[in-house]
C-alpha cells in the first residue's frame, strides 16, 4: 500500500502551517474590526435617540441569526473563489461581470461612508475627555482632523499597528462592555427589571427597518473573515469556525448590551435617556454604580476603539480601491503599493482626500458629528452593506445552481435560500423606514435621496461594464480576481 | 546572479544600508528570484501556476542547489505560490548570506534593537550600482534585455519597485509601456512566473492583517 506523506514527515507544509492563523486568531482581527464598544457606545444609543423605538435588542438577534445562515452559503462559496476578499467577487463570480462591477461601486460608498463616519464619532468620543483634562473645549472637527492626519499618515506608512496591543484593547473593550451591563443588569429602573426589548413583539412596531439596518451596521466586518482562507491553518474548519463565532459574539455581545440600558432606564424613558446624554449615554449610566475611574477607563477605550475602526475601515477601503486597481477596474495606479511600506498608495490617499473634505463640509456648514457624520454615515454605509450582502446571497444561489462544486445541498441551496429571502424583507423593509432610521419627518427627500445613490452607483457600474466589455475586453476578463488578475493578464 | 542583482536593487547597500522595499515584498521578490535562477538554469520549468523539475544535478551553488534539492525532494508541491511563500520564509537571509560570503555586502547588525532588520552596506560601489543602472539604461532606452534581465525588471516590478528605480514619471511612463512588451515577448516560464510573484505581493496587500 502507497503511503501518503503526513503534514509532519512534510518540511514545506510544516515550515508555512508554523505562519498560518487558527480561528481564534482570525475572530480577533474580525472583531477588532467591528470595534464592539464604538457600537455599543457610540451606535446603539444614537440608535435609540434617533429612531425613538426600542426593538433593538431583538433586531441584533434576528439579524445574527440571518447572518449566520447567509454565512453557510458564504464560507462554502469561499472556497471555490480565487479571491474572496470582497462581496463584489461573489456577485461577480454568481451574477456575473456587470452585477461585480456595480457591487463593487456600492461597496466603495458604503465602506468610504463607514469610514468618514467614524470621524464624526471620534470628535464625539474625545470631546468629553479634552473637556475633563484639559479644561477646554475644542471644536468637534478639531479633534477629528487631527485624528484624520494620524489615519492618513498610518495609511500610507502602513506602521505596524502591534496585532497584540490590538488583542488587548478588544480584551479590555468587552470587559468593560461586559461590567456595563452587569451593572445595568442587577440595577433596574424603578419601573422593575423587563425584558420586553428582547422579545419578538418589540419587532412588530412601525419603524423595524431602521433597526435591521442598525444591527446589520453591528455586524460589519464579519465578512472579512474569509480574506484569511490561503492563510489560515485547516480553511475548511477554522474559516467557517471563526465567522460563525464572530457573529454569535457580536450578536450576543450587542443584543446584551442594547437590552441592558433599557433594563436600567426601563424601556419606556431609553429613548429620552439617550436623546439626552447621546454618546455619553453608557458612562452617564455606569456613573451611578460603578464610580469614575471605572467611566474614565471606559471613555479612554471608547476612543482607542473607535480610532482602531478608523484605521481598519481605512484600510479597507483603500484595499478596495487597490483590488480594483489591479484589476484595472479603475486607473493602474490605484493598484500599486508603496515600496517602502507596501501600503496601498492611491487608495489610501483618496480615501483621506474624501475624509477631509467630509470633514471640512460639515464643518463649514456647522452639522452634528455624531447624529449627522457618524449615524447617518453610519446608517447610510451599513444599509449598502445590506444591499451587498443580499445580493451576494442572491449570488451564492446563483453560483452553486450553476456548478455544485461538490458541496452538499445544505450548502448549497437549503441555507442560502431562506437566507436570501429575509435579506430581501430586510432590504425592503429598510427602504421603506429609512425615514425613520435617520430620524426625519416623513416626506423628507433624505430618505430617498440617500438610497438612491446606490441606485445611481449601480447604474454607473453597469454602463461601467458594458464601456470596459467593449473597450478593453482584457480588463472586463478578469473582474473579480483581485490581486492574481496578474496572472492571467492578457497583453494590450 | 539573478536573485543578487534583485537584492541590490531592492537594498539601499550603497546609502542607509536598509532595505528599499517593505519586508514581505522583498521576502516574495526574492524567492522569486531563487525560482527564476533554477528557470534559467533550466533545472526547473514554470508552467501557469506550476513548477516542476526538469533537471536534478547541481548547478554548483550553494544555495541555489539548496532551493533545487528542496524541490525534487518535495516535487508533490508543484504551486508556485506554495514554494514562493516557503522560500520567502529565509529568502532575505539566503540571499544576503551569499552576497556576504562572496565579500560583497558588509552586514551590520543594530546592537539595541536586534529584532530589527539588519542594515547591509556593499563593499564594492560601482558592483553594487550595475544591477539598477543596467535596469534603468535598458528599460528608459527600450533596449533589447537578457533573459535573467527581463526576468530581473519584470520581477521587480512585480513588487512595484519600478517607480523607486526610476524617479523621472516620464521614464517610469515609458518603462511601463516596455515593460508590458516584455511580458509578451519574453520566455513563458519566466513571465509567468513574475505575474505569480505580482499577485503574491498583491495579496499580501489584499490580507494584511489590520
Amino acid at each position: 500500500m502507497r503511503t501518503v506523506k503526513s503534514a509532519e514527515s512534510d518540511p514545506i507544509s510544516g515550515a508555512l502551517a508554523a505562519d498560518r492563523l487558527g480561528a481564534p486568531s482570525v475572530v480577533y482581527f474580525v472583531l477588532s474590526a467591528a470595534a464592539p464598544l464604538t457600537v455599543v457606545a457610540g451606535v446603539v444609543t444614537t440608535a435609540y435617540a434617533i429612531t425613538g423605538i426600542t426593538g433593538l435588542p431583538v433586531a441584533f438577534l434576528v439579524v445574527g441569526i440571518v447572518l449566520a445562515v447567509f454565512a453557510v452559503g458564504y464560507v462554502a462559496m469561499a472556497r471555490h473563489m480565487a479571491n474572496a476578499g470582497a462581496f463584489y467577487t461573489y456577485v461577480t463570480r454568481g451574477l456575473g461581470r456587470p452585477a461585480g462591477i456595480a457591487a463593487a461601486w456600492v461597496a466603495l460608498i458604503a465602506y468610504n461612508a463607514l469610514q468618514v463616519g467614524l470621524y464624526g464619532a471620534f470628535g464625539a468620543a474625545t470631546t468629553p475627555l479634552i473637556e475633563r483634562w484639559a479644561g477646554v473645549t475644542p471644536p468637534w472637527w478639531v479633534v477629528s482632523l487631527i485624528a484624520w492626519a494620524l489615519v492618513a499618515v498610518l495609511g500610507v506608512m502602513r506602521v505596524d499597528v502591534n496585532g497584540r496591543l490590538l488583542a488587548v484593547l478588544l480584551t479590555a473593550e468587552v470587559a468593560v462592555i461586559l461590567l456595563f451591563d452587569l451593572a445595568d443588569l442587577i440595577n433596574p429602573a424603578p419601573s422593575g427589571f423587563s425584558m420586553e426589548t428582547l422579545s419578538p413583539g418589540a419587532l412588530f412596531e412601525p419603524g423595524v427597518g431602521a433597526l435591521l439596518v442598525i444591527a446589520t451596521l453591528g455586524f460589519v466586518g464579519f465578512e472579512s473573515s474569509v480574506v484569511f482562507s490561503e492563510e489560515s491553518r485547516e480553511p475548511r474548519r477554522t474559516v467557517p469556525l471563526a465567522t460563525y463565532s464572530a457573529v454569535a459574539i457580536i450578536a450576543g455581545l450587542y443584543a446584551l448590551s442594547s437590552w441592558a440600558m433599557t433594563v436600567a432606564t426601563g424601556p419606556a424613558a431609553i429613548v429620552a435617556t439617550a436623546q439626552r446624554d447621546q454618546a455619553d449615554t453608557i458612562f452617564v449610566l455606569a456613573a451611578q454604580h460603578l464610580g469614575g475611574t471605572v467611566v474614565d477607563i471606559a471613555r479612554v477605550l471608547f476612543a482607542t476603539s473607535v480610532f482602531a475602526a478608523m484605521i481598519s475601515f481605512h484600510n479597507t477601503t483603500a484595499r478596495y480601491f487597490f483590488a480594483l486597481g489591479r484589476e484595472r477596474v479603475l486607473p493602474a495606479v490605484f493598484g500599486r503599493t508603496r515600496a517602502r511600506s507596501g501600503a496601498p498608495k492611491a487608495g489610501s490617499i483618496a480615501q483621506s482626500v474624501f475624509g477631509l473634505v467630509v470633514i471640512a463640509v460639515y464643518a463649514l456648514l456647522g452639522l452634528d458629528p455624531l447624529v449627522q457624520l457618524f449615524f447617518y454615515g453610519g446608517s447610510f454605509g451599513g444599509f449598502g452593506v445590506l444591499l451587498l450582502i443580499f445580493v451576494t446571497s442572491i449570488a451564492i444561489i446563483v453560483f452553486f445552481l450553476r456548478e455544485p462544486s461538490g458541496e452538499t445541498v445544505a450548502r448549497r441551496l437549503v441555507a442560502p435560500v431562506p437566507a436570501a429571502i429575509a435579506l430581501a424583507v430586510m432590504v425592503w423593509l429598510a427602504l421603506d423606514n429609512f425615514g425613520t432610521l435617520l430620524g426625519v419627518p416623513e416626506g423628507d427627500p433624505l430618505a430617498w435621496i440617500l438610497p438612491a445613490v446606490y441606485g445611481v452607483a449601480v447604474v454607473v457600474g453597469l454602463l461601467w461594464a458594458i464601456t470596459l466589455r467593449s473597450r478593453q475586453p482584457a480588463v472586463y476578463s478578469q473582474v473579480g480576481m483581485g490581486a492574481k488578475a496578474a496572472t492571467t493578464r492578457d497583453l494590450t | 546572479m539573478l536573485a543578487d542583482d534583485f537584492f541590490l536593487v531592492a537594498w539601499d547597500t550603497t546609502g542607509s544600508g536598509r532595505s528599499r522595499l517593505h519586508l514581505q515584498g522583498i521576502a516574495l521578490g526574492l524567492a522569486g528570484a531563487l525560482i527564476a535562477e533554477l528557470v534559467l538554469a533550466q533545472r526547473i520549468s514554470v508552467r501557469g501556476v506550476r513548477l516542476g523539475m526538469v533537471d536534478a544535478r547541481p548547478v554548483g551553488e550553494k544555495v541555489a542547489d539548496n532551493v533545487l534539492s528542496e524541490i525534487s525532494n518535495s516535487s508533490h508541491h508543484t504551486d508556485v505560490r506554495t514554494w514562493l511563500a516557503y522560500l520567502a520564509q529565509r529568502s532575505v537571509a539566503d540571499v544576503s548570506g551569499r552576497l556576504e560570503s562572496a565579500g560583497l555586502l558588509q552586514r551590520e547588525t543594530p546592537k539595541l534593537l536586534k529584532r530589527r532588520q539588519p542594515r547591509y552596506f556593499s563593499t564594492d560601489f560601482s558592483r553594487a550600482m550595475w544591477p539598477v543602472t543596467r535596469l534603468r539604461l535598458g528599460l528608459v532606452r527600450r533596449q533589447p534585455l537578457s533573459p535573467e534581465d527581463m526576468a530581473l525588471a519584470t520581477l521587480v516590478d512585480a513588487c512595484d519597485l519600478t517607480g523607486t528605480v526610476l524617479d523621472e514619471p516620464s521614464d517610469r511612463r515609458v518603462a511601463r509601456q516596455y515593460l508590458t512588451t516584455l511580458l509578451a515577448a519574453m520566455p513563458q516560464p519566466l513571465s509567468d512566473l513574475s505575474r505569480q510573484v505580482g499577485a503574491a505581493v498583491g495579496d499580501a496587500v489584499l490580507t494584511y492583517r489590520i
